[in-house]
């Protein structure tokens, strides 16, 4: 306070202090990526709304039935998502009983605000798409989904047109579709042309980026958020790495604060502009703690991740 | 790229190998010591099919291929698998067959002898199903509640059943009666394959050792 009654702020300081409010004022009023203090966000689907850059999956990982051990093995992977400012957990009926897991670590863990729950209607799990979503609500104990994609693409126009209606009732957030492994590229490109889809969930990750061609200019032009599933390639790029005793290079650690392979692999995916968030897999809290911390610290820059593309393909 | 070329059999299997193991585990806990009935009357069929009492031996493994169907399918496995609901009806498909083999004796080889080598080779499969398999996961360091067991657990109900079958039943009768008992262990040892199980590889040996009985037995009964 002294320093204000002390200090009297002069003509030249007045006008850079008026300069610098209106500039504020014309920036978005969420950057598209922004280091909120802990987790990197991204802004998606062309609104004010950000979420955190690594998520979670659920394929495989979150499948344990009714075990107890395991279910609250599970719950303690989701305890640390949360304490480590994760948003976005995906899952899908698709996955067995990882909807059923989910909303016993909730019950468990109570729902925090900062989840965005992601689910996928899936024609071979039976029902309408909207019986579907009632249900896996009742599975997760949630209330609402923020976002409910049609998986793989079956029965897109039917399942679309649904959520569509939903979206537009309140009963779901946002809308979007999912493809893995490169699949029908261009069925997508063209939902993703001609619909009004929020998220679009896809392949990505440092050995496979077809999707650099099209769908992500695409993506950013259209303002439509992108989830990168696989982003170790279903756990093969992390063994091949161990099995190689790949050392990460200095340089990642001083250009984009990379300590392990984990944040080597998924700074690359979510440091690409149009890319929204990564959805890891893990059963396990330390596996948790390592992808959670890829989104905490320094990004790589365009050049940076050329060179870890350039580095991963030496190897 | 092509939908389906590019799927993979990991693809199918939705979940990890300590998932599958804890459910094996879970049935020893849960229905121990049902274990001790359950090989009696393993052991039971084998002697029964033997003393040529080929129609009872038949009608024994049925009510736990019944079993099998409703304790592993229909109320653990489907939880983690949205096919397993239709093994287990298959299972129960399997029982209703020997039941109706039973009750009918169709094609039953009425007076099995152990030196005719296809039925030695369905006595040590059944052996190699009641006896070595329960004491496969303790022998390599598992705990004993994850010992697989004829009808408690579903690789060794159908591996005991090859064997059995191959004793027992001749001609077409054998073909159809071995083909879901085949099946499941083709879709078993697949899984285990992608869950990096050596098991995988025991029961694709088995699988083709059963064929080649089979076969062998069929050209063997042939006029």
């Amino acid at each position: 306070m002294s320093y204000l009654i002390k200090h009297r702020i002069t003509r030249r300081e007045s006008l850079t202090l008026i300069g610098a409010t209106l500039a504020a004022t014309m920036l978005p009023s969420v950057p598209l990526f922004a280091n909120t203090g802990g987790m990197h966000q991204k802004a998606f689907a062309g609104t004010d709304k950000t979420l955190p850059v690594i998520g979670m999956g659920t394929w495989r990982t979150f499948n344990v039935g009714s075990d107890p051990t395991l279910l609250d093995a599970r719950t303690e992977v989701v305890k640390a998502f949360f304490e480590h400012g994760g948003g976005l957990i995906d899952s899908s009926p698709m996955y067995g009983s990882a909807p059923d897991v989910m909303g016993y670590a909730l019950q468990q863990l109570g729902t925090p605000e900062s989840l965005f729950s992601a689910e996928k209607v899936w024609s071979p799990a039976g029902g309408s798409a909207r019986e579907q979503v009632a249900e896996l609500k009742d599975r997760w104990t949630v209330h609402h989904f923020d976002l409910v994609q049609v998986h793989n693409l079956t029965d897109w126009r039917e399942h679309l047109a649904a959520l569509q209606e939903m979206k537009a009732e309140g009963v779901i957030g946002h809308v979007g579709i999912t493809t893995s492994h490169g699949r029908r590229h261009d069925k997508v490109e063209q939902i993703m042309s001609s619909e009004d889809i929020d998220f679009v969930q896809l392949t990505y990750n440092i050995t496979h980026r077809e999707a650099e061609n099209r769908l992500l200019p695409l993506a950013e032009e259209r303002g439509i958020g992108v989830i990168a599933n696989r982003p170790y390639d279903g756990g093969n790029l992390i063994k091949h790495l161990k099995q190689r005793n790949a050392a990460l290079p200095e340089w990642a650690n001083e250009e984009c604060g990379c300590t392990t392979w984990a944040d080597f692999l998924l700074k690359f995916i979510v440091s690409h502009p149009a890319i929204t968030c990564a959805i890891p897999a893990t059963t396990q809290v330390e596996h948790m703690r390592e992808n959670m911390c890829a989104g905490h610290s320094l990004m790589p820059s365009a050049d940076a991740r050329q060179r870890m593309a350039d580095y991963i393909e030496s190897l | 790229m092509n939908a389906w070329t590019s799927y993979r059999l990991q693809d199918f299997i939705p979940f990890t190998a300590e998932v599958y193991f804890r459910l094996l585990e879970r049935m020893g806990e849960t229905f121990w010591p049902l274990h001790l009935l359950t090989l009696t009357l393993g052991g039971a069929t084998l002697a029964l099919a033997l003393r040529h009492r080929t129609r009872l031996a038949c009608l024994l493994p049925a009510p736990l291929w019944a079993f099998v169907a409703v304790a592993f399918f229909f109320q653990r496995y489907a939880e983690l698998n949205w096919a397993g609901g239709y093994v287990g009806y298959a299972f129960i498909a399997q029982a209703m067959l020997l039941i109706l083999m039973a009750l009918t004796g169709w094609s039953m080889d009425n007076a099995p002898r152990a030196t005719n080598p296809p039925v030695a080779i369905g006595i040590a499969i059944a052996l190699y199903g009641l006896i070595i398999m329960p004491l496969m996961a303790p022998l390599s360091g598992g705990p004993w509640y994850q010992a697989e067991v004829f009808g408690i657990h579903a690789d060794p109900t159908a591996v005991t059943t090859l064997g059995l079958v191959l004793i027992m039943l001749r001609g077409v009768a054998l073909w159809i009666a071995v083909i879901i008992p085949a099946l499941w262990l083709l879709i078993s040892g697949l899984t285990l394959q992608v869950l990096g199980s050596a098991g995988a590889t025991t029961l694709f040996a088995v699988l083709v050792i059963a064929l080649l009985g089979i076969v062998w037995k069929s050209i063997a009964s042939k006029p």
